[in-house]
């Protein structure tokens, strides 16, 4: 059955359904997030949520459009955990960008092409605007004296990172220019950055991560304060090389302990899990010794099969004696219980569920059985003790089994909850270069929104960390932006009026919609904030950029606009307001270029839609249906 | 006695009537569901086409495309008139890949063209039938004017045709650099898809294409060889080359799917699962005994075996997928084994020279070296997103089979509608010099055949006007009877400084030509052949060998619709 709904391009559907879906998330973004409750009318259940990307998860958009903005998000998601509101919102703006084309008669080819233009301007204005680790360190360096910091910070150090880069740059080359001659060729280019970093040690060194989390934490303090210690501390057990700072998302899972107050809060090296008290005792008596531990992917039960195999339907026993199931999985348990014993194994980790019988009896021989374990961390675990990871229980053997492995009791939480559980936590000695996220809360609502801001933090220094380099933040970036698509728009309308040729009749117009979508998105963070009216944003803003255009001169200038910005909007960063003063505000490079992108490629897919497909049999009344 | 028992039922259950429509195009209710077909195939027709979200309504993936395969799977009519449309034009999408919303626009205008003349269906199937022959006769000829001969000394044809290709979905969103990295890419898969050295029966090697989504177009590569995803935790050492391979067609999960389904009995106290496994494992001893190093499966492997082989130093790679098992098979020489019950005789085994790893942003893989010469290589496409990259996956499939059917017809034809005004004006010439003959032929009236002509041609040029979604207009020169496109934003007085060259690109605006409005009459010409010195450049080329089928799909679809003079149904 087809149904078809042909929209007029004048008022295009899908365009102004992606605008009324981003219109939810307004409210949304931006540093300073509040709770909100989405509640099922139909079963009255209703979620505590924070983030954009909760909200439209649980929203469940089901038509065509909604879907699309949702499988767009979650993608994001999925590898960048921060940004979601952001794409949201471009998304929500931009398809207004293109409506009001529309309305002008401007042709889906020429939008989309002026459109494309646009985006190629924001990101070379992004890769132009990054600032490099080197140039951040710099800064703090000299900000470290706090008077005076704007003014210094944009007559001197600001106006001129790119040169003070490019010296180093010229530096370091005339030195390995002049050690080449001495040394070995094999050792010329470490030699040289050492030599170079120790002649010039304040101009050369990496940012402290601290740093960096402090100007990336967009009003999550205490949800980056984790994820740096989360940072040290593997760069610590790891011993990471310090000029070549990196944060590895896989070695960091989280726990969540519902019931402790938020202070206790914490990272803490190895892996925490919460047991409940059976299995607790089991703890306490393997506790603080080296273990055997194996790895199973699988379910621990007699039922479990692997992936992709199918069970057979159709087949009868001939001689029907009464050979009950249970006995079957008493054999089974029996042969696995046997065979732990036998390899002396004290621990089992498994990355699928235990049965209840398996736990109970394996807590009869004093085997700890631990289920849902990541199964990223099942592969480190494996890698520091040597174990292999197999799919049934049934499979281990002596070369499977790793050594070396501790449990120590973290934590009784027996006193915060009805059911009485306790924490463990499983480490080896060595360097295994595990973390855990203790994260805790009295509230059981907020444990997800918890997660969620610690492994947003936690992923933007993972992405600050592999760009090297961060964009100005507080809307800075995109005020940029801004100032870049109007130059470029009145560009466009001066060689038009020139030489009157209709090619490139609109592409002043689109770029300034462009501008203003971005325009729009600044305000919206500012009036999230609380702080500001709509109106007194959008002056605020325009009153900035008119500034902007008057002396634009120099590069630096912009520097001080963010510095302003920042002053003015200190909000942005939301703490207390003298503190903000002294914090650069910063985003992240590819988070930020990928979060427009998408939001663009969005609006280019639903732009070009004009009818959708309905296939299957479900009824649906609705205007403008056709049927084939 | 029937009537009897009939009685003494206590329930009749009524069967309806078949129903019997009687001259099918003449309902309205056909009619309509024509038009809105046609309208929604048309708008989704060439590189600015409007694109068609197809989903379930209850939360189902979206699929957004212009794609023809896509759009004719997804509608299903209750029609019979529009299945018959429908299934036509799949039919010769699978066999060519290319030009089925060609064939089924065109078919459609037919359709259109013929009720709105109202001549008698039995002289608009003839004189289709005969203007079908003119037109494929033509573009058989030498000298045909909308042709261009592909030279595969130079790769710039082959090039243009794939971009044409590539750019003509929108819905891959690519910028000209991209399309054209991309193309390029094509061209450079398809050559290596030739053999080198020619034995008695040329046979072309695969291209297996793998998708990334995540990265940037301009990302996408070809390789040597073939690439396959693998566990990210694969570590081999060193391996001394050649590698013997054996490749399994049948699932090693150990369980009995491949038996089918029926009853089975078995004796009590039989553990199945243990004995296949151990069957599995029998399997695995032989396999290493025989010095493989490589071992792969179309489906699932048995974790315990995969295990026993990894210990014992053997790659394994499973789930392989049914299409790369044709390029594996070339590519190693290896037959696939497809029972487990027998031992493998060792002439199955195949192998490769050397294998390595190759990272592709989260995807780790293993890229198989051939031992000998082979005609095997791989596609990595990237894109940013999954419906990008899916419609992207479809073009290049597409392209490479255009490029293949180059290698039987090496021909071109003129693209962005070129080809359709060229052809309307030469059928339109055409059949008005040889009125006589023909219609003596056919046994019509000259009116009745000009008419049907005249409703031909202008289906061709409907054709040509559907790339234009814009609301620009489209015209034809009065010399070579090219189309040309008017943006709807631009005025007479504009014209000459605007216009572009024509659809194909081969005509330049600057030469002093009168155009006409394609929707307007205008005086019958013979559309004179480009002389040139240097054989043509053409920025936009069509496949040959699809289009011309297109055409005769289209064509006699079309007249099996205006056919159908009873359409019964079923209604029970």
């Amino acid at each position: 059955m087809l149904e078809s709904v042909i929209i007029n391009s004048r008022q295009h559907v899908g365009l102004q359904k992606v605008s009324a879906l981003a219109g939810r998330f307004r409210s949304s973004i931006g540093p300073i997030k509040n709770y909100k409750f989405i509640q099922d009318e139909v079963s009255g259940e209703s979620v505590l949520v924070c983030s954009c990307f909760r909200i439209i998860e649980n929203l469940e958009p089901t038509c065509a459009v909604g879907q699309l903005v949702y499988e767009t998000v979650q993608a994001h998601h999925k590898g960048y955990r921060s940004g979601s509101g952001c794409l949201l919102f471009l998304a929500g703006a931009w398809s207004r960008t293109a409506l009001d084309c529309l309305q002008r008669g401007i042709a889906v080819t020429h939008i989309i092409k002026a459109m494309s233009e646009g985006i190629d301007i924001c990101l070379d204005v992004c890769k132009k605007s990054s600032v490099l680790f080197k140039d951040i360190a710099v800064m703090h360096k000299r900000s470290a004296t706090p008077q005076d910091l704007e003014l210094q910070l944009s007559e001197e150090a600001i106006a001129d990172t790119s040169q003070v880069a490019a010296k180093v740059h010229d530096k370091c080359l005339n030195m390995s220019g002049q050690r080449r001659v001495k040394l070995s060729r094999h050792f010329c280019e470490a030699k040289s950055e050492m030599l170079s970093s120790a002649l010039l040690p304040d101009l050369l060194e990496l940012p402290d991560v601290a740093v960096l989390a402090e100007s990336l934490s967009h009003g999550c303090e205490d949800a980056m304060k984790l994820a740096v210690e989360a940072v040290q501390m593997l760069s610590k057990m790891n011993q990471q090389d310090i000029s070549d700072p990196s944060f590895d998302i896989s070695k960091v899972q989280t726990c969540v302990l519902p019931g402790l107050p938020e202070d206790c809060t914490c990272v803490v090296e190895g892996c925490v899990f919460r047991l409940s008290d059976e299995q607790a005792r089991v703890a306490h008596r393997i506790k603080q010794q080296p273990l055997k531990v194996a790895l199973v992917t699988g379910d621990l039960s007699q039922t479990y099969r692997h992936l992709g195999f199918k069970s057979l339907s159709g087949v009868g026993v001939c001689e029907h004696l009464d050979l009950s199931a249970s006995s079957k999985e008493d054999e089974w348990l029996e042969k696995v219980v046997n065979r732990l014993l036998n390899l002396k194994v004290n621990l089992i980790l498994t990355a699928g569920l235990a049965s209840q019988k398996v736990i109970q009896q394996c807590c009869r021989h004093h085997i700890l059985v631990v289920e849902k374990v990541n199964s990223s961390v099942l592969r480190i675990i494996a890698s520091s003790t040597g174990a292999v990871p197999v799919s049934y229980a049934t499979q281990l053997a002596e070369h499977c089994v790793g050594n070396g492995i501790n449990v120590e009791i973290w934590r009784d939480l027996s006193s915060y909850e009805r059911e009485s559980s306790t924490a463990v936590n499983i480490s080896n000695g060595r360097n295994g270069g595990l973390v855990t996220a203790v994260i805790t809360s009295c509230i059981h609502g907020k444990l997800q929104a918890l997660e969620d801001q610690f492994w947003a933090c936690a992923y933007r220094l993972h992405h600050a960390l592999k760009d090297r380099a961060l964009l100005p933040g507080a809307g800075g970036t995109e005020v940029l932006c801004v100032h870049q698509l109007q130059k470029q728009a009145e560009y466009h309308r001066v060689e038009d009026s020139k030489t009157g040729s209709a090619a490139n009749l609109y592409r002043g117009l689109v770029l300034q919609l462009m501008a203003d979508g971005l325009i729009d998105y600044i305000s919206a963070v500012m009036v999230s904030t609380g702080r500001f009216s709509a109106a007194e944003a959008r002056t605020i803003v325009s009153n900035q950029l008119q500034d902007f255009h008057k002396d634009e001169i120099i590069a630096g200038k912009f520097w001080q606009l963010i510095l302003e910005s920042r002053r003015e909007d200190a909000v942005f960063s939301a703490g207390k307001p003298d503190e903000a003063l002294t914090v650069k505000i910063y985003d992240n490079l590819s988070v930020k270029q990928e979060a427009w992108r998408k939001a663009l490629d969005l609006v280019f897919l639903v732009l070009q839609t004009d009818a959708e497909i309905i296939t299957g049999t479900g009824q649906r009344t609705e205007e403008n249906l056709m049927r084939l | 006695m029937k009537l009897n028992s009939l009685l003494l039922m206590s329930r009749l259950v009524k069967k309806s009537p078949s129903v019997c429509t009687d001259l099918p195009l003449s309902s309205s209710d056909v009619c309509n569901k024509l038009h809105l077909m046609k309208e929604f195939l048309r708008s989704s027709y060439g590189p600015t086409a409007r694109l068609k979200q197809v989903h379930n309504n209850i939360g189902g993936s979206v699929v957004t495309s212009s794609t023809s395969s896509v759009l004719l799977q997804a509608i299903a009519s209750s029609q019979p008139i529009i299945s018959l449309i429908r299934s036509s034009i799949l039919n010769h999408v699978s066999r060519f890949s290319d030009c089925g919303l060609f064939a089924a626009v065109f078919c459609l205008c037919l359709l259109e063209q013929a009720g709105q003349c109202g001549l008698r269906k039995n002289v608009m199937i003839k004189v289709n039938k005969h203007l079908l022959s003119l037109c494929t006769g033509y573009l058989q000829q030498e000298d045909c004017g909308c042709k261009v001969k592909l030279d595969f000394c130079s790769s710039q044809n082959l090039i243009t045709l794939a971009r044409s290709v590539i750019s003509s979905k929108p819905t891959c969103v690519l910028t000209e650099p991209e399309s054209d990295h991309i193309s390029r890419l094509a061209v450079q898969a398809f050559l290596l898809t030739v053999p080198c050295n020619i034995p008695d029966t040329v046979r072309l090697g695969r291209t297996a294409t793998i998708t990334i989504e995540g990265h940037s177009v301009l990302k996408s590569a070809v390789f040597p060889g073939l690439l396959l995803s693998t566990p990210e935790n694969l570590c081999f050492d060193s391996l001394c080359s050649p590698l013997h391979v054996v490749l399994f067609s049948i699932s090693l999960a150990g369980d009995l799917s491949e038996i089918g389904d029926g009853r089975i009995e078995m004796h009590q106290g039989v553990d199945v699962d243990s004995q296949i496994l151990d069957q599995l494992l029998e399997l695995g001893k032989q396999v290493l005994k025989d010095g493989v190093k490589l071992f792969l499966c179309q489906k699932v492997i048995h974790p315990v075996l995969q295990h026993y082989l990894r210990c014992n130093g053997v790659i394994v790679i499973e789930r392989l997928g049914v299409s790369l098992m044709e390029p594996l098979i070339q590519l190693t020489g290896a037959q696939p084994v497809a029972t487990l019950h027998a031992t493998i005789p060792s002439t199955v085994y195949g192998k490769v020279h050397n294998v390595c790893i190759r990272q592709f942003g989260s995807k780790t893989m293993l890229h198989l070296h051939p031992a000998g010469e082979t005609a095997i290589c791989s596609m990595i496409l990237c894109h940013r997103n999954e419906t990008m990259l899916n419609e992207l996956k479809l073009v290049c499939q597409t392209t490479e089979h255009v490029l293949r059917l180059t290698l039987r017809e090496p021909f071109a034809l003129l693209g962005g509608g070129c080809t359709e005004t060229h052809l309307a004006a030469y059928v339109r010439h055409k059949s008005k010099n040889e009125v006589s003959e023909s219609t003596s032929v056919l046994g019509c009236s000259q009116t009745e055949y000009l008419l049907a002509a005249e409703a031909f041609c202008h289906s061709l040029e409907l054709v040509a006007t559907s790339l234009e979604h814009d609301g620009g207009t489209s015209l034809i020169d009065l010399t070579h009877a090219h189309h040309w496109t008017l943006p709807s934003d631009v005025t007479e007085e504009h014209l000459e400084g605007v216009m572009a060259p024509c659809g194909c690109g081969v005509v330049e605006s600057c030469q002093n030509k009168t155009r006409s409005y394609l929707d307007t009459k205008y005086a019958g010409f013979s559309p004179a052949p480009l002389l040139t010195a240097s054989p043509l450049q053409a920025t936009v080329l069509d496949s040959f060998t699809p289009k011309v089928n297109a055409l005769g799909v289209a064509v006699e679809t079309a007249n099996l619709v205006l056919d159908v003079r009873y359409v019964i149904q079923d209604v029970n």
